[in-house]
Order: C-alpha cells, then sequence, then structure tokens
C-alpha cells in the first residue's frame, strides 16, 4: 500500500484498461428479433425424428492423423509443453515481482480462462492434453507402477460435474467479486489450492476426477464438443459441431457448470453498468456483500431459469422430469460461447498480446527470455468499434441458433410425440431470454 | 422426408433473417455519430484534429463557430465525490479538462490503454486529459475506492 509501484496501485479492479463500447440499439434489436425468428422457424419446420447419435456420427479422420494423435510421442510431447510453461508461469507467480506487469496475472485471466475457448474449439479438448495436475498423476502412477486411470476409490457418479460447477464459481469469484483479484499473492494461492486439490482428488479417484471435477478441463473439454474433433470406437473422427455436441456426456451437475459459466459472464457485464456502479457507490450496504449476492443471483438464476424451461414440458413414462436439465445442458453451451466471444474477444486478442509481451520478462527485470519483449500491442479491434459490435451480435446469434438445434433434436429424442413442440416452448423462452438478455447487457453496460 | 425438403426452406429464413439485422445495422454506417449527436458534432475531424495547436483557427469546422472544449466538473468533498459513477460521452483524441474541487490532495486514476494518472492538489484545479482509444475508460480515485465517471470515449 502506498507503494509508488505503478502496477501495484493502478488496477484496483482489473486488468485490461479500457472496455469496450456498448454495440448500437439497434444493432441490438436486430440481433434480438433475429434471435425470435430463428428459434420459432427452428421449432416450426426442422425434423421431427433425431437426427444426431454418437454411435454413428462422424466420418474417420485421416489415418496418418490419428495414428499421430493417438501415439504416446505426441501425447507426451503436449504433456512436456505444458507442463515447461506451467513451470515458467509458476516461476513468475512465485519469483516474480507483485506488479501488474507480471505475467502471471494476463496468463490465469486471459490466456486460460479466456484462450481456453478458442483453443478447445479449434483444436478439441486441450486441457485435457496438457493439464499440469494430470500429469502429475501421471508421472506419480509411473512411479508407482499403477494406473492413472483408476485411484483408490471409484469416483461417486452420483457428484456428477457438481465439483466443476463448484470449482469454476471459485474462479470466477476470484475474479470478479474477490477485491484483491490482482495481486500475486491471493491468485497464487488458488491455484496452489486448485493444484492441491486436483492432485489429492487424482490420487483419491484417477484420471475421472479430472473429467468431471476439474474446472478447466470440464470447460474447456465441453466447449470442445463444438470443435470437429470427436472420438468414436477409440478412432478419430471428424464430425459436425452440432452433432459433436450431442455427444456431451450427460451427468448430475452440467446444469450447474453451464449456470455460473453464463450467469457470471452476464454478471461481469452487468456489474460495469453505470447505474449499477452508482447504486453500488452510494448504498449503505457494503459493497462486498452486494457484489457476492449479484454474483450468485446471476449464476444461480441462470441455472433456475433454464431448469424451469427444460421441466415445464410433458415427460413420458420412462424419462424422470429432474433430470431434463442436466440432459439439456449441453444446448447452453454454443450461447456461452457466443456469449463469451461477444464479451472477451477484445481482452482476449488486445491484453493477450500484453501477455505474450510480459511473458518475455516473468521477473519484470527487463529480460527478453522469448524474444516477445519488444513487440507491439496491435489495437485494431479497439479502433473498429463498429466491425466488433457486428461481430459480437453475429456471435451471440450463431451461438443462440446452434443451441436451438441442439435443444430440439434432444427434445424429439426424448420427449413422447405428442409433447414434442409444446415441450420446447418454454426452455425456447428461457434460451431467448438469455440470448436477449445477453444482447440486452453488450448494449446497456 | 418432409424434414429434408423443409431444410433449405429454415436456412434461407435464418440467412435472410441475419440480412436484414445486418442492413439494419448497416444504417449506422454513412453517419456513425447519429447515436450520440449532442456532444459527437466536434468529433467527426477527430483523426484530423489531433494537432491541438491548430485550434487558434479552426478553419475545416465550419458548423460550429466556436467548438467548446469538454469539461467535466468533479467535487470531492470527505467521503464523497460528485459524480458518482455517472457516464459521460467524450470525444477522441480530443483535449478534454477535468474540474476538481476538493477539500484535500489526491490522485485519480484513468483506467485507459494505456492508464494514466492525475494528481491534483487540494482546491480548484483544471487538468487535461486525452484520451486515444475507443471505449468506456472509467476514472478512479484510488483513495476513495470509488469510480468518479465512466467516460464513454468514441
Amino acid at each position: 500500500m502506498g507503494l509508488p509501484t505503478a502496477g501495484r496501485d493502478l488496477l484496483a479492479h482489473g486488468i485490461g484498461g479500457a472496455k469496450d463500447l456498448p454495440i448500437p440499439l439497434e444493432l441490438a434489436i436486430a440481433g434480438a428479433v433475429a434471435a425470435l425468428v430463428v428459434s420459432f422457424t427452428v421449432l416450426a419446420v426442422a425434423w421431427r425424428t433425431p437426427r444426431y447419435d454418437a454411435a454413428t456420427s462422424g466420418r474417420p479422420a485421416p489415418a496418418w492423423l490419428d495414428r499421430l494423435t493417438s501415439s504416446t510421442a505426441w501425447r507426451v510431447a503436449l504433456r512436456v509443453l505444458g507442463f515447461v510453461f506451467f513451470l515458467y508461469v509458476a516461476a513468475a507467480a512465485v519469483f516474480g515481482q507483485d506488479t501488474l506487469v507480471n505475467p502471471f496475472l494476463g496468463v490465469f485471466y486471459t490466456l486460460l480462462w479466456v484462450g481456453l475457448v478458442p483453443a478447445s474449439v479449434l483444436l478439441g479438448p486441450v486441457w485435457k492434453a496438457i493439464s499440469p495436475s494430470r500429469t502429475i498423476n501421471a508421472v506419480l502412477a509411473k512411479v508407482s507402477g499403477s494406473d492413472p486411470e483408476v485411484g483408490m476409490y471409484t469416483y461417486p457418479e452420483r457428484l456428477g460435474y457438481w465439483p466443476a460447477a463448484v470449482g469454476l464459481y471459485a474462479f470466477v469469484w476470484l475474479e470478479l467479486v474477490y477485491p484483491h483479484s490482482t495481486e500475486i499473492g491471493p491468485v497464487r494461492l488458488w491455484c496452489a489450492m486448485y493444484i492441491g486439490i486436483m492432485l489429492i482428488g487424482g490420487a483419491l479417484f484417477g484420471n475421472r476426477f479430472y473429467e468431471r471435477a476439474d474446472p478447466f478441463e470440464v470447460y474447456s473439454s465441453l466447449v470442445a464438443k463444438l470443435s470437429v474433433w470427436g472420438h468414436r470406437d477409440g478412432r478419430l473422427v471428424i464430425r459436425s459441431p452440432l452433432a459433436n455436441l450431442d455427444t456431451v456426456p450427460v451427468a448430475p451437475g452440467l446444469v450447474g457448470v453451464v449456470a455460473v459459466l453464463f450467469g457470471s459472464t452476464a454478471y461481469d457485464s452487468f456489474k460495469e453498468a453505470s447505474p449499477w456502479v452508482k447504486f453500488v457507490q452510494t448504498t449503505s450496504i457494503p459493497s462486498g456483500l452486494i457484489d457476492n449476492v449479484a454474483l450468485l443471483v446471476f449464476c444461480v438464476g441462470v441455472g433456475v431459469i433454464f431448469a424451469a424451461g427444460c421441466m415445464a414440458t410433458g415427460v413420458g413414462p420412462d424419462v424422470r422430469r429432474s433430470t431434463l436439465p442436466d440432459v439439456f445442458a449441453h444446448s447452453v453451451v454454443p450461447i456461452i460461447v457466443g456469449y463469451i466471444i461477444a464479451h472477451y474477444l477484445t481482452y482476449l486478442v488486445e491484453y493477450g498480446q500484453t501477455t505474450i509481451v510480459q511473458l518475455s520478462d516473468p521477473f519484470s527485470r527487463g529480460d527478453d527470455y522469448l524474444g516477445t519483449a519488444d513487440l507491439e500491442v496491435n489495437y485494431w479491434l479497439s479502433f473498429h468499434p463498429d466491425f466488433l459490435a457486428r461481430l459480437k451480435v453475429g456471435a451471440v446469434i450463431v451461438g443462440h441458433v446452434l443451441g436451438v438445434i441442439a435443444a430440439h433434436d434432444r427434445a424429439v429424442r426424448i420427449l413422447p410425440r405428442r409433447h414434442q413442440l409444446t415441450g420446447q416452448l418454454s426452455l425456447l423462452v428461457a434460451m431467448v431470454f438469455f440470448t436477449v438478455g445477453g444482447l440486452y447487457l453488450l448494449f446497456a453496460a | 422426408m418432409r424434414a429434408t425438403r423443409l431444410t433449405p426452406l429454415a436456412t434461407t429464413l435464418l440467412l435472410v433473417t441475419l440480412g436484414v439485422a445486418g442492413c439494419g445495422g448497416d444504417d449506422t454506417t454513412p453517419e456513425p455519430e447519429t447515436s450520440s449527436s449532442a456532444s459527437a458534432s466536434d468529433s467527426p475531424s477527430a483523426s484530423e484534429s489531433t494537432s491541438e495547436s491548430a485550434s487558434a483557427t479552426p478553419s475545416d469546422n465550419t458548423q460550429t463557430p466556436e467548438p467548446e472544449r469538454p469539461t467535466i466538473e468533479i467535487t470531492f468533498e470527505g467521503d464523497t465525490v460528485t459524480p458518482n459513477g455517472e457516464r459521460v460521452a467524450v470525444p477522441l483524441g480530443e483535449e478534454i479538462d477535468l474540474v476538481i474541487t476538493a477539500d484535500a490532495p489526491g490522485e485519480l486514476h484513468v483506467h485507459s490503454t494505456p492508464e494514466q494518472e492525475l494528481a491534483y492538489e487540494a482546491g480548484t484545479s483544471t487538468l487535461p486529459l486525452v484520451i486515444d482509444q475507443p471505449g468506456i475508460v472509467e476514472v478512479e480515485s484510488h483513495d476513495l475506492e470509488l469510480v468518479v465517471v465512466q467516460l464513454e470515449v468514441r
């Protein structure tokens, strides 16, 4: 406190400088109308028999690609790369200075949290391939001669994705609510706890734990279902993103994961809005309490609205109504990705470049280990707000369309015939609410 | 069979809708300033008028006879500040004045890219500020931990 180190004092509330301009009203309205029209068009004219089937969908990828990506050398190479990078950033976190030019913050909040989304959409489940806790777990298993897949106990399937939902909430709480989120110490502590829990979980339950409880792996693997890469009978296949999305493994808590992801991003937009800032700054309620409650309300609100939308339908005798939110939750993933692109694109592109520059000097001593220290950050996106606004609305609408189609296909698969149309209506309303609400926040916040 | 015939229809409808949406947005291209016409009258030539020294003879500015320099008045009183999180439209790349009346010296943090810091004394002082990149820029009082204004720079 009070130290004249520019970085430390400057950013009490976030990193990355200026925020995006709001999108124009006419664009927001056009987007909202498009979302409505598309939704009901899909409902009215789309197919009536399920189209996506994990057991048959996708065509085999080229044999050389399959051989390459399933080879041990490839996997080990990715693990080594990921782990070297992890150690490099960990060194900056432990030995670097507590300033905002320490690349640790940029790597954690930008490259990892936001960059994970485009990386997974393009390449598939990247975090699974490079996750340092998986690597440590695999090495420990190798040394002790055991199998990293199995732990001391079987992972309780009743838990499903709930641990990941809690972990994701812990992340967004750190990023959006915790007042010292841009100081090295607390973020480092968060990461240490994350790694510790992951290692214990891996030892107890094997790799299944990472598939269900590692927040970053669950996020990455979920988003990777929008990529073209899939596996069927152990072979690499190329699928349409919609067919791939249909293969998301359904388990309890999936609805919690998507609610935290969408709700927290919406809250991040909302908390920048001037009326909200004015309210928080003038009310006598402590701002820490307000922020905590607001984040929780956004996440729980999204979950409740979505669950209600899913469950307000007639079901057949073979389907339990309470399972429907998890069964349909995959259809929110494209909506999340569209909104993440809209909300974070400038941040990822511009602060991501800044982070790559900072990475060359992890200890803030003027080093240039990677040769990137002198790169100039390109702010083209910020200087083209019209283009950016269109891109954002486009991303939100494409995400919405994919989500509606995914939900429709799932509905015609599991709902009884006479409820297939009416049963989708409430879910459709919930999705339109998310999309229009997201567009409204992009316009108003 | 019905579905396969209807799929192109759905696709067409979708494209038409998106096209309409795109056209609706296109209306704004010729005059990007329409939404904030009040304050933006002096900003269309922002890119050329960055050379502030020529302001004595604004020959290129035919509509406005004497371009008013945008001013934001900020008052610090004890633990409070006015304005308190308002949003203010600000022209890109032009100098604006923050007129600060304060009962104690302090510092404002301008969260532009790159960041700027402005120190002020007790009493009334005028601090010039230029933001060269479009966006929402928060001006924060670090001592009070309050957002004073959000500058909407375009």
